[in-house]
């Protein structure tokens, strides 16, 4: 009995000592290469992100797919939703929600991904697990590449292809410096979703207005879900803040502009709020964000001239899915995600095989022209960002002016427009 | 600044008040618990939203007519779910619980999560009041929520229902015996209560979005204001927000905005440790002292 019980024992054990080893690599001939997609489907990203990523499958579908060696490959993705942008949703109900779609469709690589920061973080864990080369589209926190770099055998299978949060400071920090220039202004007003990247990117703000002779007035948080912002307006106009710097991607936060044009806040609003970014905010918010500067952090879904991909991509974004849809296309997450796709093909192609480790080696050594730019990979297997599209990969600021256009501002090398105070800060 | 605090603080009350009305009049007074305040609270806003939007009626015939339906769904709700499990007040709490999360989860599930679901203003434009700017949406918000409240106070204490409410609230038992039919009653305390929760919605909804996670960041606030200023009395009510609503604003402020959602649960905490009755609350007081 005791043998016997041994025995089960140590099958049970070895059965599950296996598991996470087991290949989801295998593809014969006729086989599809399996993507998957845990994200928050619910969200504006995720739902976005979603949709790009689905439009990248048939195109290369319609081409005849990938060719992995001797065969080609249709590629199929499944999508799952793990709720992560909800308040209260704990990390292990994302974390329980990808498992279940590695274990029951075994994909050969993962899109989109987390959109919460704090659950990326612990995915990574989960995607080490099983060796899923995996690239990130909406989360930003660039501890991600701080754990790929301290434990690169664990986490090399982890990349990041849009923008990160020390990016996203870098490219408000040229905002404000145009800011400065343009108007003078050196009164900040700093109010952030009080989550890891939003805090994080108001951190390194602060940071850069403090060391370039701006004062910053306060730096406030909100819970996610909030939506009265009128604290904090109290304050801007009590102690004269000249810029309002919000960072924020949860719906609520378009109404800060709503509110602070119902308090004749008498100051400039540049930073980001995700729901501002789209093209149909114009009408949705009834012209109220007319002066924003907003930021788009990966062109796409805004057409730029200087990277024609991203045209293409507005384009058949719209054809596909839409004039309403492209109308509603996040400022954070589709162009990423659809270039993810053309990432993973192009790497299963040069690595000739879907094995994990082959794979990642090739994702390190992508360089390609995308929606978003010219994509390459850091050591810390983060997307390089910068100022010029034939270089790296880009984001833009922009304005929006009547009557109902978001004129790209910054960065200057490519700016379509010039920063015009709004008539509300006209004397 | 000063002025800015008063008057915002004011302002921050009466949403509080009028957010907390509908559920007080049905928990507090009637004594029948409706957990779905918030999911009928979001309804109403979405239901103004598609009859504006998908069957272009007029703004003050959406209103109307979603008053009325969510009245009557508050009606139907009682004889459905809670005749069934009326008096044993876990299982009121949980039926109208579920029934709240299966509406809000219904909504998120059909996709109503974007920042584009907004309802609008009844009158847009912005006055200077002491040197603070405050919009027409917000005056109205102040002067229909003392309005109702004024309606409140006048209904349950001068009119036939109002008073058969109260009876049934003080003891069910002898309000029957002096031939209050307790399940209508219920029935209507429960339509009336959502009446007001969809009022409500509709002129504070225009301020923000209209969000699933308002839906149970209501239900915090109705049960929060109840419990602070005693679930039956309508002075209690008046208070409680003006306390907790000028709390609110002054910790956003001069603390920390993050912590005003902290303020509600600090209350509920304090109240529930050193007056369980709640600092207008009278049935229950006569408890604690037996």
């Amino acid at each position: 009995m005791k043998k016997k019980s041994l025995l089960i024992g140590f099958l049970v054990f070895s059965f599950l000592a296996v598991i996470p080893h087991l290949s989801f690599g295998q593809l014969k001939a006729g086989d599809p290469i399996i993507i998957g997609v845990p994200t928050a489907l619910g969200s504006i990203e995720g739902r976005d992100g979603w949709m790009a990523i689905q439009m990248a499958i048939e195109e290369i579908n319609a081409k005849g797919g990938v060719q992995v060696g001797p065969n080609k490959h249709l590629l199929k993705a499944y999508a799952i939703d793990t709720r992560e942008h909800e308040p209260g949703i704990p990390v292990h109900d994302a974390l329980t929600a990808a498992e279940k779609l590695i274990l029951e469709r075994k994909p050969h690589a993962i899109a989109l991904g987390n959109f919460r920061s704090e659950v990326l973080l612990s995915t990574m864990d989960l995607i080490s697990k099983y060796k899923l080369p995996y690239i990130c589209s909406i989360a930003m926190t660039p501890l991600m590449q701080k754990k790929v770099t301290e434990e690169y055998d664990k986490y090399k299978y982890i990349f990041r292809n849009c923008l990160n949060a020390p990016y996203l400071s870098m490219y408000l920090s040229g905002v404000m410096g145009f800011i400065r220039k343009e108007f003078g202004f050196n009164r900040a007003y700093i109010i952030t979703q009080d989550v890891l990247w939003a805090k994080g990117t108001g951190a390194g703000l602060e940071k850069w207005f403090k060391e370039n002779g701006w004062e910053v007035i306060a730096f406030d948080t909100y819970a996610t879900g909030s939506s009265d912002f009128s604290p904090s307006l109290i304050k801007v106009r009590a102690q004269k803040a000249q810029v309002i710097v919000p960072i924020f991607d949860m719906p609520q936060s378009g109404i800060l502009l709503k509110q602070a044009r119902a308090m004749q806040i008498p100051a400039l609003i540049a930073g980001f709020i995700s729901p501002i970014a789209c093209e149909n905010a114009w009408k949705v918010f009834e012209g109220e964000v007319e002066g924003m500067i907003n930021m788009i952090y990966e062109v796409g879904p805004i057409p730029v001239k200087a990277v024609p991909k991203s045209v293409a991509f507005n384009q058949n974004y719209g054809r596909r899915w839409g004039e309403k849809a492209r109308t509603e296309l996040s400022g954070h997450g589709p162009g990423p995600s659809y270039d993810a796709i053309y990432i993973l093909a192009s790497a299963f192609e040069r690595a000739k095989t879907v094995d994990p480790d082959a794979v990642v080696k090739a994702i390190e050594q992508t360089d390609m022209d995308g929606a978003i730019g010219r994509i390459r990979f850091g050591k810390d297997h983060q997307v390089i960002f910068g100022f010029n599209p034939k270089e790296t990969a880009v984001g833009v600021g922009f304005q929006w002016k009547k009557p109902g256009e978001r004129v790209v501002v910054f960065p200057e090398g490519f700016a379509e427009g010039k920063i015009d105070l709004p008539p509300y800060m006209k004397k | 600044m000063l002025s800015s605090i008063l008057i915002y603080g004011l302002i921050n009350s009466v949403i509080l008040a009028l957010t907390a009305m509908g559920f007080s009049l049905t928990f507090g007074i009637s004594g029948v618990a409706n957990f779905a305040y918030g999911g009928f609270y979001i309804l109403s806003g979405f239901l103004v939203w598609m009859l504006l939007h998908y069957l272009k009626f007029p703004f003050l015939l959406a209103i109307v007519v979603t008053v009325g339906i969510v009245g009557l769904l508050g009606f139907i709700t009682y004889w459905i779910i809670l005749l069934r499990v009326r008096g044993i007040a876990l299982s009121e709490v949980i039926a109208t619980f579920a029934l709240g999360v299966g509406i809000l989860e219904l909504f998120r599930y059909l996709g109503f999560v974007t920042y584009e679901f907004t309802l609008p203003y009844l009158k847009k434009g912005t006055i200077l009041i002491a040197g603070v700017p405050i919009d027409y949406q917000r005056l109205f918000i102040i002067g229909i929520g003392l309005a109702l409240v004024l309606f409140l106070y006048f209904f349950t204490h001068h009119t036939r229902i109002g008073l058969s409410f109260r009876g049934i609230a003080q003891n069910e038992r002898t309000a029957i015996s002096l031939g209050i039919r307790s399940d209508r009653t219920a029935a209507l305390s429960l339509a009336f209560g959502c009446a007001m929760g969809a009022l409500a919605a509709i002129i504070i909804l225009p301020l923000g979005i209209i969000s699933i996670n308002t839906g149970y960041e209501v239900l915090l606030i109705a049960v929060a204001v109840g419990i602070v200023g005693g679930l039956e009395s309508v002075s209690g009510i008046l208070i409680a927000s003006l306390i907790l609503g000028y709390t609110q604003v002054f910790t956003g402020t001069y603390l920390k905005p993050e912590w005003m959602m902290v303020v509600y649960l600090a209350a509920i905490v304090l109240v529930l440790t050193i007056k369980p009755s709640g600092l207008f609350g009278k049935f229950k007081e006569l408890e604690e002292r037996v």
